[in-house]
């Protein structure tokens, strides 16, 4: 049974992401593509295998938004599969997930990578964020969950570029400021090539490869400027000594729990001591981590570990002290453990 | 490992979390943090202890098994907001699979 990647289509209200979703959907390589929106009644659409979350934009700003949202989300999801094992739905394989433009997108990457229920069916694609050419920049400045929805994406993509009062240069700046590693595309009333917009697989190694190409630009970037915009800032932690695995977990655990929902994004390809010649790509929303995927090979002839972050108000110095001194302390743990083996095997 | 990385983890973190505190090191090897009217010692463990570290509050003493524990139990004295996550986050398999 093959894995169903699914993309999250997010964007702030009247963004178009109705508009790209509309225009992608009548494209042929999208004709196997099922899609749930976030908000009923947002648009007609003319497909056999719309599927409408019953989340609304209230529901979603109460309470426990991973909760409510991962309730509702589960079962549409569940439903799809159902019908689709079933065979009572035209086949898809890929889900396309628009979410309200109000909506923190983060939850539903919760749901995507940790439910156990859809865990080996599905598998979380590419976050495609839209921006209006024209007001986006004022909603970046006043609306903190655009800021969200930007700082997570892999895509990025520019809208109403038609429309008089488009400042492209002075928005991109701020886009980058961001979130420097996702490309910024460019739609004409919702037209864009479909295949670079929702182009990536994360189950597919060589896609997953191209995706670090990206990352390590982002670091270049990022690493050397350590750019920001408020609260988020975007930097690379580099390490040029592999990594043990246990440092690893060790560290992404203690992130999970000391930065919760200020870690926006964590991307990074890590040189782990276990394994030299498959580096793992690590991949991680706020609290929630994937686990690794492992590459086939290097990417390139650098071999240094870049976790690239984009964090809200988290010091960098603190997570590259917080790396060093977990390493040092588990290279310290394993020296005495083998002082202490052979110890024991001098007294036998 | 080196007592000054432990020192300039924890004077980062405070950082990070937003706490205010002062930390300094003592001349023999102990860490003391003072802050959110609590007094804070980190000490490392005697060698028969299976802890690595002993964190001692206002005169409780406790032992962490690492300092991961330690950062935990500094910040749940420092940060009265603070709850920490109990979640497990697993990056397994720890290895690719042959």
């Amino acid at each position: 049974m093959s894995v169903i990647p699914v993309a999250i289509l997010t964007g702030f209200l009247g963004s178009g992401k109705t508009t790209i979703l509309g225009y992608l959907l009548r494209q042929p390589e999208f004709s196997r593509t099922a899609v749930i929106i976030n908000e009923f009644g947002e648009i007609g659409l003319d497909h056999e295998l719309v599927e409408a979350s019953e989340d609304s934009v209230i529901e979603l700003t109460t309470g426990c938004l991973c909760c409510k949202v991962r309730t509702d989300l589960t079962q549409t999801l569940q439903g799809l599969l159902q019908r689709l094992d079933e065979d009572t739905s035209t086949p898809f394989d890929r889900i396309v997930i628009e979410t309200s433009g109000l909506a923190d997108p983060a939850p539903i990457l919760h749901t995507l990578m940790t439910d156990s229920e859809l865990a080996g069916r599905l598998v979380l694609g590419d976050v495609v964020t839209t921006i209006d050419a024209v007001t986006g920049a004022g909603t970046l400045e006043r609306e903190e969950v655009s800021q969200k929805q930007v700082a997570i994406a892999d895509r990025i993509v520019l809208t109403k570029l038609d429309l008089p009062g488009v400042a492209e240069p002075e928005l991109r700046r701020r886009l980058a400021a961001l979130n420097v590693g996702a490309p910024v595309l460019r739609a004409f009333r919702g037209r864009i090539d479909a295949p670079i917009l929702f182009g990536t697989d994360f189950r597919d190694k060589q896609a997953t490869s191209l995706e670090v190409h990206s990352w390590l630009a982002e670091e270049a970037q990022g690493h050397s400027h350590a750019r920001h915009d408020a609260d988020i800032k975007t930097y690379a932690v580099v390490r040029g000594e592999p990594i043990r695995a246990v440092t690893l977990t060790l560290f992404l655990e203690t992130l999970a729990e000391h930065c919760g929902a200020d870690l926006l994004r964590l991307k990074g390809i890590v040189n782990l001591v276990e394994s030299p010649d498959r580096p793992a790509v690590i991949h991680g929303v706020q609290h929630v981590f994937h686990a690794p995927a492992w590459l086939e090979r290097w990417p390139s002839n650098d071999r240094r570990s870049r976790i690239v972050f984009i964090a809200r108000r988290i010091p960098q110095r603190w997570i590259e002290v917080l790396l060093d001194a977990i390493g040092a302390e588990v290279a310290d743990v394993d020296a005495r453990r083998a002082s202490t083996t052979l110890v024991d095997c001098e007294r036998r | 490992m080196p007592i000054d990385l432990a020192h300039e983890l924890l004077t980062q973190s405070l950082a990070a979390w937003r706490v205010v505190g002062s930390i300094r090191s003592e001349g023999d090897g102990v860490i003391v943090i003072c802050g959110s009217h609590k007094d804070i010692q980190i000490a490392r463990a005697p060698d028969d202890l299976i802890f690595r570290w002993i964190v001692t509050v206002d005169g409780r003493k406790r032992g962490a098994i690492s300092l991961v524990a330690v950062l935990r139990q500094v910040r749940e004295a420092l940060d009265p907001g603070y709850a920490a996550s109990r979640v497990r986050v697993a990056v397994s398999p720890l290895v690719p699979s042959p």
